[in-house]
């Protein structure tokens, strides 16, 4: 490879590899496999890199590719075996408020556990909509699906959610809006 | 939980994410080792291909001879070791040799020719089937057909590494004895007397190689078992002459 397109492909992955370890994480709930996730995308892009560098949205296709390398990686007997869905902090942060922190940590965990109860697809396109914040056309796109699957994935994935989300208030004894 | 409400859960989801350490040149290094991985793994498979398909079908591309075996264009083989003759070709050209060296010898001989087989010991050259094949069995055999007064009969030659053919040569023989040879082979002379008649002459050449070349006549015609006689036609000296020939080769 040139040294341009190396120097190209370099700032690239600097800019968008904490984004797409985020987006990584929302799929598959974990910072270690997210960074996996991340990395190995960036290398399929690297590879790819002669060909896709002209591209008009180098992100949208960075997700694309990370999308498919994690239901990829979810397809493996042995990312079957382990489903995480939660983790408990190592010690207790002071220096921050108690109540902002609970309600950061409520939201997170509602939402994440939630999440992770969520089909791979169905969850894929609610973070793509509601995290990255992507029109349904842009979804589609990396989804490799029709728009009208992108809304009904979503309606899908919302009403698990909701009921997940529910069932854990419940249990928690919080009442959702 | 409105649509909102999932917006914020999302990003408060991700608000302690620990620290990231990445470096673009170090993951660039990893792709371009696992390119390098990637080309030697394919040139080995190539190349063990390409040796795969060569080996099948060199055997297939290069030119044979009459007997099947393959040639390399007319030359000797590079080697100072001589060339393989198989069996079938040993015995015709011992055959014939001893066929020329017998007419020379026993002049009163008519039709005379060999019949020669490989590995078998030797057999009726009249019988339909082919007798299997036995550990013992020699490495050359076969007959010298003639015709004299009496009738057809014929010598029996065997080409061996056996040594059990050496040490019953002379069992039950009624003499027996080793003439040492100026090329530093031995040939032992045996003849077998039924009263005063020659039943069996028989001699056998021993080479320092370890082969033992035996020629045997008979009272009777060996090659079919039948044809009995009074006596064997063909004395133990006329068969000394024909073992130590120097222009037969044996071995």
């Amino acid at each position: 490879m040139r040294k341009a397109d190396e120097q190209g492909f370099r700032e690239f992955a600097a800019a968008n590899a904490a984004s797409l370890r985020r987006t990584a994480y929302l799929f598959c709930g974990d910072w270690h496999t997210a960074e996996d996730l991340m990395q190995s995308s960036l290398m399929k892009m690297y590879m790819a890199w002669k060909r896709i560098k002209d591209l008009d949205n180098l992100i949208a296709y960075a997700r694309k590719v990370l999308l498919r390398t994690w239901l990829d990686e979810k397809r493996r007997p042995w990312r079957r075996a382990e489903q995480r869905d939660g983790e408990l902090p190592d010690a207790a942060d002071a220096t921050v408020d108690p109540d902002t922190t609970s309600a950061k940590l409520w939201a997170r965990e509602l939402v994440h556990t939630a999440l992770l109860q969520v089909p791979p697809r169905q969850r894929a396109v609610l973070v793509l909509r509601y995290f990255e914040d992507l029109s349904v056309a842009e979804v589609a796109v990396a989804m490799g699906c029709t728009e009208g699957t992108v809304k009904s994935q979503t309606a899908r994935g919302l009403a698990t959610l909701r009921t997940v989300v529910e069932k854990l208030d419940n249990s928690s004894g919080r009442v959702a809006s | 939980m409105s649509e909102q409400e999932i917006r914020e859960g999302m990003l408060l989801a991700v608000w302690d994410e620990p620290p990231l350490d990445f470096d673009p040149d170090k993951l660039i290094r990893r792709v371009e080792q696992k390119k390098s991985r990637r080309r030697a793994l394919v040139a080995v498979g190539v190349a063990t291909a390409m040796i795969v398909v060569t080996s099948l079908a060199l055997p297939g591309l290069l030119p044979r001879d009459q007997d099947g075996q393959l040639a390399s264009n007319g030359q000797p083989p590079p080697s100072s070791a001589p060339p393989s003759v198989s069996a079938e070709k040993k015995g015709q050209r011992i055959g014939d040799k001893l066929t020329e060296k017998l007419g020379l010898r026993m002049t009163n001989f008519k039709e005379v020719y060999a019949s020669f087989r490989g590995g078998a010991y030797a057999y009726n050259p009249n019988s339909p089937t082919t007798p299997p094949q036995r550990p013992w069995d020699p490495e050359l055999s076969g007959f010298v057909h003639f015709t004299d007064e009496i009738g057809p009969t014929a010598l029996r030659v065997i080409l061996t590494k056996d040594r059990t053919v050496a040490e019953q040569i002379c069992a039950g023989a009624t003499t027996c004895r080793d003439v040492a040879q100026s090329d530093g082979t031995t040939v032992t002379e045996a003849q077998i007397m039924e009263g005063q008649e020659l039943a069996r002459s028989v001699v056998l050449r021993k080479f320092p190689s370890g082969y033992f070349a035996e020629i045997s006549s008979f009272n009777y015609n060996p090659a079919t078992g039948q044809g009995l006689r009074q006596a064997a036609p063909v004395p133990v000296e006329v068969l000394t002459t024909l073992v130590t020939d120097p222009d037969v080769h044996w071995e």
